[in-house]
């Protein structure tokens, strides 16, 4: 497992992308910290945070990280079964080995582009917010799970890339509108994304979305060990 | 000792059957051959036993381990699977190096160099994939099948695509692996190299085995005629025409010269018979020689559709 997981982070860092996310992670975050220090009272009042530099890396992830999880992580699965590579890993280890190296390659991916673009903030903000960063990949582990059920299900990676942009805007849509709403479809799905943990008042709610984190990863589990390659 | 026992293997998809309640025991340290045409169900076969399909029905045991337990001894086996291609910005290297790890053994550098010599890679080691021809890619596969010096070797058209030369090179290493205690199941529609290599063969013919043995006891069952040759002393033509009547009634008689002679038998048990003839008559025989079936032979007896390399 430790092998997949290295290979998947690797391949993950060793590209342009990951400089691009912590750019962005830094750049933006340092950025509209100016921003929300204007309004730091009412978005406080949301479950942001009260710290302008939090809130303005919780505003990012809210709306871009569905977007950039799902761009980077759609086809970890399905990519390999349509080149057909996965049939020498599947002969030399377990399928579970597989999906959680291919989960874990991810998830530390995504540990280091966020604790780099904390660390980045250190000057400016004058202290590592820990438990920030917990809450912000607990947050992204969703994402993950979520890329990863659907590269698994869905065999075109094509289609996991459209599926994952469309997630990624009715996601945060439905999450902010369930908000507002007082609809009680639009209530009971709310409880599906992890909007409605992370808006509300008792931050501890935020670590019931590793509970989907890990229907994601066990469902995708299931489904690969049925699956024949 | 059984290094793999199938029992009543069936694999579906839809309503086609691809592998009907299909039943096989394979010896440990054997040189296990799989015929059969195209679609006949071999690689599905080992996509099963490997663990890349799941049996739609029926059981099997690789190693002492039952099929839903094929993790314990994923370290003791090897595949070269159909239909597989390699991560192309990765060096022939660097694909043993990862799925040594995968496997979770720690191997040098150097041992998997060797590896690479073995199946004469050693000079695209470094070279990545996307670079290589069908044959080196076919080499490269059977390479990170061999890291982990399998207990039980599977082998999917491992000469398909790939240059005569290499092809002797493959014959002679999977000897060599054979020699070292490993049991090697292959398939193959090379009918030559089939019956060259392998212990045991198994001819499949849709989804089912039709027949399987060593190749003696294929031709003692499939075989419809010997042909004899006989080299025996000089004769004259009264002779000739003596035997020829005489030994048309014990065997078909091809042609009967003052030196040589050619017979055809319906059975091994007719060649002791002939021969004792021919002595009873006082015709010094020098050498006898039988012309065994091929299994292109056999194939054609069994009605398959033969393709010889």
């Amino acid at each position: 497992m430790l092998a997949i997981t290295l290979r998947e982070f690797k391949s993950l860092f060793q590209s342009i992308r990951a400089i691009i996310i912590i750019v962005v992670l830094f750049g933006v975050t340092v950025g509209s910290a100016k921003l929300v220090s204007q309004f730091k009272s009412e978005l406080s009042g949301l479950g942001l945070g009260d710290n302008a530099y939090v809130i303005g890396l919780m505003l990012l992830l809210f709306l871009a990280a569905p977007l950039f999880v799902t761009s980077i992580s759609h086809s970890s699965v399905n990519k390999e079964m349509e080149s057909k590579t996965i049939r020498f890993l599947a002969t030399k280890t377990s399928r579970e080995n597989i999906i959680f190296g291919k989960f874990l390659g991810n998830i530390s991916f995504w540990v280091l582009c966020l604790s780099i673009a904390l660390l980045l903030i250190v000057p400016f903000s004058k202290s590592f917010y820990f438990v920030d960063l917990i809450q912000s990949i607990i947050f992204v582990s969703y994402f993950i799970g979520l890329s990863l059920f659907l590269s698994t299900v869905v065999n075109n990676s094509s289609l996991t890339m459209f599926a994952g942009i469309v997630l990624s805007i009715a996601l945060p849509v439905i999450g902010m509108w369930s908000l507002l709403s007082k609809n009680v479809a639009i209530d009971a799905i709310s409880y599906l994304t992890p909007y409605f943990y992370y808006t509300h008042a008792n931050t501890s709610y935020t670590y019931f979305v590793l509970i989907h984190t890990v229907v994601f990863v066990m469902l995708s589990l299931i489904i690969f060990k049925r699956r024949d390659l | 000792m059984i290094a793999l026992r199938a029992t009543n293997l069936t694999k579906q998809y839809g309503n086609k059957t691809v592998v009907n309640n299909l039943n096989l025991e394979i010896t440990s340290g054997s040189i296990f051959g799989f015929l059969g045409q195209n679609g006949a169900g071999k690689s599905t076969f080992i996509n099963m036993i490997t663990g890349l399909v799941r049996p739609t029905s029926g059981t099997f045991e690789i190693l002492g381990a039952a099929g839903n337990s094929l993790d314990d001894v994923r370290t003791r086996i090897g595949v070269l699977p159909d239909y597989s291609t390699f991560y192309e910005n990765f060096t022939a290297l660097d694909h043993l190096k990862y799925f040594s790890k995968v496997l979770g053994l720690k191997l040098t550098t150097e041992e998997l160099k060797k590896v690479l010599r073995d199946v004469q890679l050693e000079e695209a080691m470094n070279t990545k994939t996307k670079n290589y021809s069908f044959g080196m890619k076919k080499k490269l596969g059977i390479a990170q099948a061999l890291i982990n010096k399998p207990d039980i070797l599977f082998l999917d058209e491992p000469t398909s695509g790939v240059d005569a030369n290499s092809i002797l090179g493959i014959h002679s290493l999977i000897r060599k692996v054979a020699a070292e205690g490993t049991t090697i199941f292959l398939t193959s529609h090379n009918l030559d190299e089939v019956e060259k290599l392998c212990t045991e063969i198994a001819i499949m013919n849709k989804g089912s085995i039709q027949t399987k043995g060593t190749m003696s006891e294929l031709r003692s069952q499939h075989q419809k005629s010997i042909t004899v040759y006989v080299k025996h002393e000089m004769i004259d033509s009264e002779t000739q025409q003596k035997l020829t009547i005489e030994l048309s009634k014990l065997v078909k008689v091809l042609s009967i010269s003052a030196t040589h002679s050619e017979f055809i038998v319906q059975n091994e048990s007719a060649i002791p018979e002939l021969n004792k003839y021919l002595v009873m008559q006082q015709v010094n025989v020098y050498r006898l020689e039988v012309e065994e079936a091929s299994l292109e032979e056999i194939f054609l007896n069994l009605g398959v559709e033969v393709r010889t390399a």
